[in-house]
C-alpha cells in the first residue's frame, strides 16, 4: 500500500488529496459537490475547514475518512492508497488509525459513558484490562471521571460530546475527524469542546481534521482551509501567538 | 467485551416486549397443541403402553390396536417355545354395542378380554389389582370413570353388551379411548359377548420377555413362521407408534398439528422480525459510528443475531413457565395431555428457529448503516 514517492514526506503529511472530484446524482439532477480538489494535511496539526453550508465540507471529510469514494483522484491517509482497499480493509484502517466525533453525539442509550468508550476498543484486539485503563485514562482526559457510570440519559448535551471525544481518543488515533462538533452546543459547552480537540493534537500528536462554522475554533486551529463550493480558497495559519500558546490549554 | 445486545434488551425491554411475547406465544401454543394431540391420541396406544407386555403377536398387517383380527392360539406354543419368553397370555378384542340401563342410543364400546390373574400382562399399569381380581368373577365389568355418563349406567348397575348381560363391578381412571368407550372384562367373558363366528382365537398374544431390550430382536425372530396360520409380531413400542401414527393421519390430527405449527411459525416470525427490525434501524446511527470507528458489519450482525437469540430464550422461558402451568391445570381437570421428551424438543427447535429466522431478517436491515450518512 506505500507509495515510494510518498513514503519520505509521511512524517509530515498525514492525509493528501490529490485531484478529487466526486458528484452526487439524484434523478437526472448531477450535483458537482468537489471540484478537482488537492490538498495536504500536516500530521499533528489542528486543521480546520470552514465554510458556507453546502459547500462540500462534510463530503471532503468523509472522503479523507474513507468513509466515501471517489469519482475521481486519489486519497491517501498515512502512506495508504485509500481506492486501492476494499470494505474490510478500509474498517481495518479505520479502526486502527481513525477517530471520529459526529454533530450528533450517538451514543448507545444502554451503555454507560465508561462502556460506549471501552466498546470499541475491544474490537482492536485489546485485553480486558488494557481496554479498560484506556477508556479510564480517556474519560479523565475529557473531566468525566466522576461521570462514567451514567447513561446518555443522564448527562448534559456536552458531556455526551465529550464522551464521544473520549471514544474516539481511547482508540490512540493517528487521526481525528470531527463534523461541526460543537454546533448542538451552547458557547461553554462548545469552548470546552475546542480546547479538548486542540490538546489532542498538541499533546497527543494526532492529525485533528475539523468541519466547523464556529468562529472560536478558527483562533484555536493550527491551520485554516476557507472552502467555498467544492473549492478550497484560501489556506492560512493564524497568528503566531495562537501557536505559542500550544501547551496551555486557555 | 462490552455486552452490547443483552445491555440493550435489557435497558430497552418495552422495544423488545412486543417479539419476546410472539416468540413466547408461539411456543405456549406450539406446545399446548402437542401435549393435547399427544394426551388425545395417546388414548389409542393405552392398550399397549398401559400394558407389561413387551411383545405383541397379532395378525398381519393389522394398523392399529382396534383394528386387529383373531389368530391362531396355538401360536401360544410356538412363541413360548423362544428361550426370551417368560410369559405369555391372550388378549380379545370385541366391539359391541353398548345398551345402558339409561337411555343412550346405542354406545360403541371396545371390549377387552384380559387375564383377571393377579400377575396379568394386560392394563397392570392402569388397573389397581384389586379390580382386575373382581374380573374373575362371570360378565364383570370395568370402565372409566370418565364414561359413566355417556354410557347411563353406575357402579354395580346391569348392562347389555351384544346382547349379552353385564354388570359394572368398579370404575377405573386412565382408561379413556378415542371414539368410542373402553370396557375390560375377563377372557372368559370376552368370549361370551363375541358374536362374530369366525373368531376362533384370541386377537392377539402378549408375552414378557427376560430382557424387555430385546424386544425388537425378539418379534424379529418370531414372525417367520407360518405353521400356525397368518400371525405376526412386534415389540410394543413399534405397535404403540404404528398405532398412534394410523390415527393421527387417519383422522387429519397430523396434517393439522403440523399446518397449525407452519402458521404459528409464520406469525412469530413476523411479529418478531419486525421487532428486530425496528431495534436495528431505532439504533443504526449508533451502528453506523461503530462502523466508522472500525468495528466491522460482521460484529454488528452478531450483536443483532445475540438479542435475537436472548428474546427466542426468553420466550422460551416465558412459555415454558406458563406451559407447565397450564398443562398441570389441564391435568387437574382431567384434559388429556401428555409431554415427553421429543415434542419439548420439537417446541424449542420450533421457538429458537423462529427467533434464528428473526434474527436474519433483522441482520438485513444493518444494510442501511452506511458511516457517510453521519456526515452532512
Ligand atoms: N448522499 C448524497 N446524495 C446527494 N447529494 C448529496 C449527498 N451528500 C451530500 N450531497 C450534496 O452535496 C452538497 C455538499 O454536501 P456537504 O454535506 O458536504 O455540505 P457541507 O459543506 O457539509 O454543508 P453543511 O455546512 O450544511 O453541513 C450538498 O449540496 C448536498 O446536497
Ligand atoms: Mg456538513
Amino acid at each position: 500500500m506505500h507509495d515510494p514517492a510518498t513514503a519520505p514526506a509521511a512524517d509530515q503529511i498525514a492525509l493528501r488529496a490529490i485531484g478529487v472530484s466526486k458528484a452526487f446524482v439524484s434523478g437526472n439532477l448531477r450535483t458537482q459537490v468537489l471540484h478537482n480538489l488537492t490538498l495536504d494535511i500536516d500530521a499533528g496539526e489542528l486543521t480546520l475547514i470552514a465554510g458556507p453550508s453546502g459547500c462540500g465540507k462534510s463530503t471532503l471529510l468523509s472522503i479523507l475518512s474513507g468513509l466515501q469514494k471517489v469519482d475521481s483522484g486519489r486519497v491517501q491517509a498515512l502512506g495508504s492508497e485509500l481506492g486501492q482497499l476494499d470494505l474490510r480493509a478500509l474498517e481495518r484502517f479505520r479502526l486502527e488509525h481513525t477517530g471520529f466525533v459526529f454533530q450528533g453525539f450517538n451514543l448507545f442509550p444502554a451503555l454507560s459513558a465508561f462502556e460506549q468508550v471501552e466498546l470499541p476498543l475491544n474490537h482492536m484486539g485489546l485485553s480486558r484490562d488494557e481496554a479498560r485503563h484506556r477508556a479510564r485514562l480517556s474519560l479523565e482526559e475529557v473531566g468525566l471521571a466522576h461521570r462514567m457510570r451514567l447513561r446518555p440519559a443522564e448527562l448534559s448535551g456536552g458531556e455526551k460530546q465529550r464522551v464521544a471525544i473520549a471514544r474516539a481518543l481511547a482508540k490512540e488515533p493517528q487521526l481525528l475527524f470531527a463534523d461541526e462538533p460543537t454546533s448542538a452546543l451552547d458557547a461553554v459547552n462548545g469552548q470546552m469542546i475546542i480546547d479538548i480537540l486542540h490538546r489532542i493534537a498538541s499533546v497527543h500528536g494526532t492529525t485533528v481534521l475539523c468541519v466547523s462554522h464556529d468562529p472560536r475554533l478558527v483562533m484555536h486551529a493550527d491551520r485554516v482551509l476557507a472552502m467555498e463550493d467544492g473549492r478550497i480558497l484560501s489556506d492560512r495559519r493564524p497568528a503566531a501567538s495562537a501557536i505559542d500558546n500550544h501547551g496551555i490549554p486557555s | 467485551m462490552v455486552a452490547l445486545a443483552r445491555k440493550t434488551l435489557i435497558y430497552e425491554w418495552r422495544r423488545f416486549l412486543p417479539a419476546m411475547l410472539a416468540v413466547g406465544f408461539a411456543g405456549l401454543l406450539q406446545l399446548l397443541q402437542i401435549a393435547l394431540v399427544l394426551g388425545i391420541f395417546g388414548a389409542t396406544s393405552l392398550y399397549i403402553t398401559g400394558s407389561s407386555a413387551d411383545v405383541w403377536v397379532g395378525y398381519p398387517g393389522t394398523q392399529n390396536v382396534g383394528s386387529g383380527r383373531s389368530i391362531d392360539a396355538d401360536v401360544e406354543s410356538r412363541i413360548l417355545l423362544d428361550p426370551a419368553v417368560t410369559q405369555i397370555e391372550p388378549y380379545i378384542w370385541v366391539d359391541g354395542d353398548w345398551r345402558g340401563p339409561h337411555e343412550t342410543g346405542g354406545v360403541s364400546v371396545f371390549v377387552s378380554g384380559i387375564d383377571p390373574a393377579a400377575d396379568g400382562l394386560m392394563f397392570s399399569r392402569v388397573l389397581p389389582p384389586a379390580l382386575r381380581a373382581r374380573l374373575a368373577e362371570p360378565d364383570a365389568i370395568v370402565v372409566d370413570r370418565s364414561a359413566l355418563d355417556q354410557l347411563g349406567v353406575g357402579l354395580g348397575q346391569i348392562a347389555t353388551i351384544n346382547g349379552h348381560q353385564v354388570h359394572v363391578v368398579g370404575v377405573a381412571s386412565g382408561l379413556r379411548a378415542l371414539g368410542g368407550v373402553n370396557v375390560l372384562c375377563s377372557l372368559d367373558t370376552a368370549r361370551r359377548l363375541d358374536s362374530d363366528v369366525d373368531d376362533i382365537g384370541p386377537t392377539y398374544l402378549v408375552a414378557r420377555l427376560r430382557d424387555p431390550r430385546q424386544a425388537d430382536a425378539v418379534a424379529q425372530r418370531l414372525r417367520g413362521d407360518k405353521a400356525f396360520g397368518p400371525y405376526t409380531a412386534w415389540s410394543a413400542r413399534d405397535f404403540a407408534r404404528r398405532s398412534e401414527l394410523y390415527w393421527l393421519f387417519d383422522t387429519g390430527a397430523g396434517a393439522g398439528v403440523l399446518f397449525l405449527a407452519g402458521i404459528v411459525f409464520l406469525v412469530g416470525a413476523v411479529i418478531t422480525s419486525q421487532t428486530l427490525i425496528a431495534a436495528v434501524n431505532g439504533s443504526v446511527r449508533e451502528y453506523a459510528t461503530l462502523n466508522a470507528l472500525g468495528v466491522g458489519v460482521a460484529a454488528l450482525r452478531r450483536v443483532v443475531l445475540e438479542q435475537a437469540f436472548w428474546v427466542g430464550a426468553l420466550g422460551l422461558l416465558g412459555a415454558g413457565v406458563f406451559g407447565i402451568v397450564m398443562l398441570l391445570l389441564a391435568h387437574s381437570q382431567d384434559v388429556p395431555v401428555v409431554l415427553n421428551a421429543p415434542a419439548a424438543l420439537a417446541c424449542i427447535l420450533l421457538v429458537m428457529g423462529l427467533a434464528a429466522v428473526s434474527g436474519l431478517a433483522a441482520m438485513r436491515s444493518l444494510r442501511r448503516v452506511d458511516p457517510a450518512t453521519l456526515l452532512r
